[in-house]
């Protein structure tokens, strides 16, 4: 059994022109589902119980199935019905691209609520009390109070979601997608090699990782520069 | 304004206070008039803070009426923000506001309550800064300070409102030993200017040259109220000569 | 619903195979864990930087790149090792259930291996000085003291490395699993409901994530009943 490296050679570039749609993946199922994530949020912390309750809801079921049951319902199971071949959002639904980007947006946004709700949580009470004293109203002490604060605090558990988003990413390639996985997988079912094929595309999701953490690392640096006492 | 002295600034009539079935305040009776110096007293858990929370509605009363500047303390939060605005408080444990340099501190409340421009806030901020004396922390954060220090700064902001009404719980406790005497100096100045405080403390020897009137509460209920001399040489409850004796000695 | 009439038998027995793979994905992953957070306390330096690499490789690659790898590889593997006795063997086969299993539990072992380092390095030091100074033996501390802190520490975030098993289960459909989800995709050829099929999989799996997340908080109020009502 050898190492074949000259497949190696030829393959990585093949897989890494799948990074445009990894990335794609990536950044918009990332920033879509952080929108929805904060309405989640406020929802969750709204204090109305038919505003917290469904998404307390929507977290549980989204929390509590694996991504891929997700992507295979709304990809293979959505069309089964004529009102959503019929609709407005049928030209997005159709294509697994879309199928793909809805599903991990749906997905990571559970996720993040509940990781903002971790940092909104860990707000101190005095501080809120504080603001209270001085007149702030409600909306006031969220936005000048609460959110820079729980930001801070939920960054790291946020980085790590992303970490997982970018690993998610590679299931889009059981719905026929080419991204870096997909275009692997088709590799090795031509040239069953897998060790070859597989470690090369691990080691390009490891340094992907890597970049995501060191990114992170200076965000927190930067943001949390009011936690490091000087002198 | 053109109200008469005699009408109090603060009056608490037969407030009552329930936590689920524990009672906290139990019928408490109080007057405040415009310039005096309140100092109130008691053992943990007697209900000093509950008391001085219920004042600014970081608590709410269940029963008895309680009437700031001629307003009544009511749910609508028009009635409650009317009364934080004149109401000054400062914790006993600072509550900066951690993100921010100490000057974004004092100016944050200026700015969205009082709706001041930025540059006056920034005046009023460092106008008060230098009351407290230290004008040269403006642009730091509030985690390199020292704890007297924070302290200063946290009734500096609570003075950038302009308040009526000081309230201090217990805003000494925190600190260490060496630098509860800079808190307390401000705190007297403050008394020497006329400011209206009520203070809940343990230091006796503050209330013993800044009040008016000593109060002193246990087990949520006020149990006797004099002038400080009247206070510490004749004390008449016994539960007052024991909680003396208590901290007096040692 | 007629569609799912005849189903659910299919459905019961792969319910029952994600309970087998959970059980002892769920024993492998305890054991990686351990060995991982020994190896990254000790005082080996070969042994911490092996736990590093392992920490870093299956924390940033995509488990469907590990399952895919683990089950061709070891196919190919054992295959080549085979033939070195018997040439006459075309192919050596895996079941998936195994290479399944095996691939999750490293997985989740490596995220499993943090948690017990941390909850193993959170045992506060007072404690453990207290029971020497009153003359117990290390391994009667290490009983006595550091196992019911460590247990206490390690609940939360072990409940949710239960709960990653469980929906990475689904994942191992992939490669021919014989659960849920592969009992979907032949109900859809013969049905041609997608999404009523895979429906019942998400509710499948959410049922097994509410039995766990129950469990594990009723867990965790056990380990409270001493700490409960500290203010």
């Amino acid at each position: 059994m050898t190492f074949d490296i000259d497949l190696i050679v030829e393959s990585l570039p093949l897989m890494l022109m799948g990074i445009g749609i990894t990335l794609k993946l990536l950044i918009v199922s990332g920033l879509l589902g952080l929108m929805l994530a904060v309405c989640l949020l406020l929802m969750r912390i709204s204090g109305k119980w038919y505003l917290s309750f469904p998404a307390q809801v929507y977290i549980y079921i989204f929390r509590g199935t694996p991504i891929l049951v997700q992507i295979f319902i709304i990809y293979y199971g959505l069309p089964q019905f004529e009102a959503v071949r019929d609709s407005i959002l049928w030209p997005i639904l159709r294509e697994p691209m879309g199928c793909a980007i809805v599903a991990l947006t749906l997905n990571t946004a559970a996720y993040v609520s509940e990781i903002l709700r971790g940092g909104v949580l860990g707000v101190s009470k005095g501080v809120l009390e504080a603001g209270s004293a001085l007149g702030m109203s409600a909306r006031q002490k969220f936005i000048y109070l609460t959110a820079p604060i729980a930001t801070r605090l939920a960054l790291p558990a946020y980085s790590n979601d992303v970490i997982s988003l970018l690993k998610s990413t590679a299931l889009a390639s059981t719905i026929t997608i080419a991204d870096m996985t997909g275009i692997a997988r088709t590799i090795v079912a031509d040239t069953y090699a897998p060790y070859e094929i597989f470690i090369s595309l691990a080691i390009v999701y490891i340094i992907f990782t890597f970049g995501i953490q060191k990114l992170f690392g200076a965000i927190e640096r930067y943001l949390g520069r009011y936690t490091e006492r000087e002198g | 304004m053109t109200r008469t002295d005699a009408q109090p600034l603060i009056r608490m009539q037969g407030v009552n206070k329930f936590f689920g079935s524990f009672q906290a305040l139990k019928n408490i009776n109080l007057e405040v008039h415009r310039g005096e110096r309140i100092v109130v007293c008691g053992p943990s858990g007697s209900g000093k803070s509950t008391m001085i929370r219920c004042i600014n509605r970081l608590e709410e009363h269940n029963d008895g009426h309680i009437i700031i500047d001629g307003k009544e303390l009511t749910d609508q939060v028009n009635d409650i923000n009317a009364v934080r605005r004149e109401v000054g408080m400062v914790f006993q444990s600072f509550n900066l506001f951690p993100h921010m340099t100490i000057v974004k501190n004092l100016m944050l409340a200026q700015q969205l309550v009082r709706k001041l421009s930025k540059a006056e806030a920034r005046d009023t901020a460092m106008h008060y800064l230098e009351r407290v004396k230290i004008p040269e922390q403006a642009e730091k954060y509030p985690i390199a300070l020292s704890g007297g220090q924070q302290q200063r700064v946290a009734i500096a902001r609570a003075l950038c409102m302009k308040p009526e009404i000081m309230l201090f719980d217990e805003p000494t406790s925190a600190l260490d030993p060496e630098v509860i005497n800079e808190v307390l100096e401000v705190m007297v100045d403050l008394a020497k200017e006329g400011m209206t405080m009520i203070c809940v403390t343990h230091e006796m020897g503050f209330a013993r040259s800044v009040a008016d009137r000593i109060i002193f509460m246990d087990e949520g209920e006020i149990v006797e109220e004099a002038p400080p001399t009247e206070f510490f040489d004749n004390p008449k409850s016994e539960r007052t000569k024991k909680f003396l004796s208590q901290i007096l000695t040692h | 619903m007629d569609a799912l009439t005849g189903w659910w038998d299919d459905y019961l027995w792969g319910a029952v195979v994600v309970g087998q793979v959970f059980v002892c994905s769920l024993i492998l992953m305890i054991v990686f864990g351990l060995l991982g957070a020994m190896a990254k306390i000790s005082n080996s330096r070969t042994a911490q930087k092996i736990a590093s690499a392992y920490t870093v490789i299956f924390r940033g690659t995509p488990e469907i790149l590990v399952i895919l790898l683990l089950y061709f590889g070891s196919a190919i593997t054992l295959t080549a090792i085979a033939q070195i006795f018997n040439p006459e063997i075309r192919f050596v086969d895996v079941p998936p259930f195994w290479a399944g299993t095996i691939a999750i539990s490293l997985i989740v072992g490596s995220y499993a291996t943090e948690t017990f380092r941390g909850a193993f390095l959170g045992v506060s030091p007072g404690s453990i000085e207290a029971a020497r100074a009153l003359g117990m033996s290390n391994l009667q501390t290490f009983i006595y003291v550091r196992i019911p802190e460590m247990w206490r520490l390690a609940l939360p975030p072990f409940g949710n490395h239960m709960l990653s098993l469980i929906k990475d289960t689904a994942l191992i459909s992939i490669i021919g699993l014989n659960e849920t989800m592969f009992v979907a995709k032949q109900a859809i050829t013969v049905t041609g409901k997608p999404f009523t099929m895979y429906i019942v999989v998400g509710a499948i799996y959410l049922g097994f994530s509410t039995v766990v997340t129950l469990a594990v908080m009723g867990l965790e109020k056990f380990g409270e009943r001493t700490t409960a009502g500290a203010k």
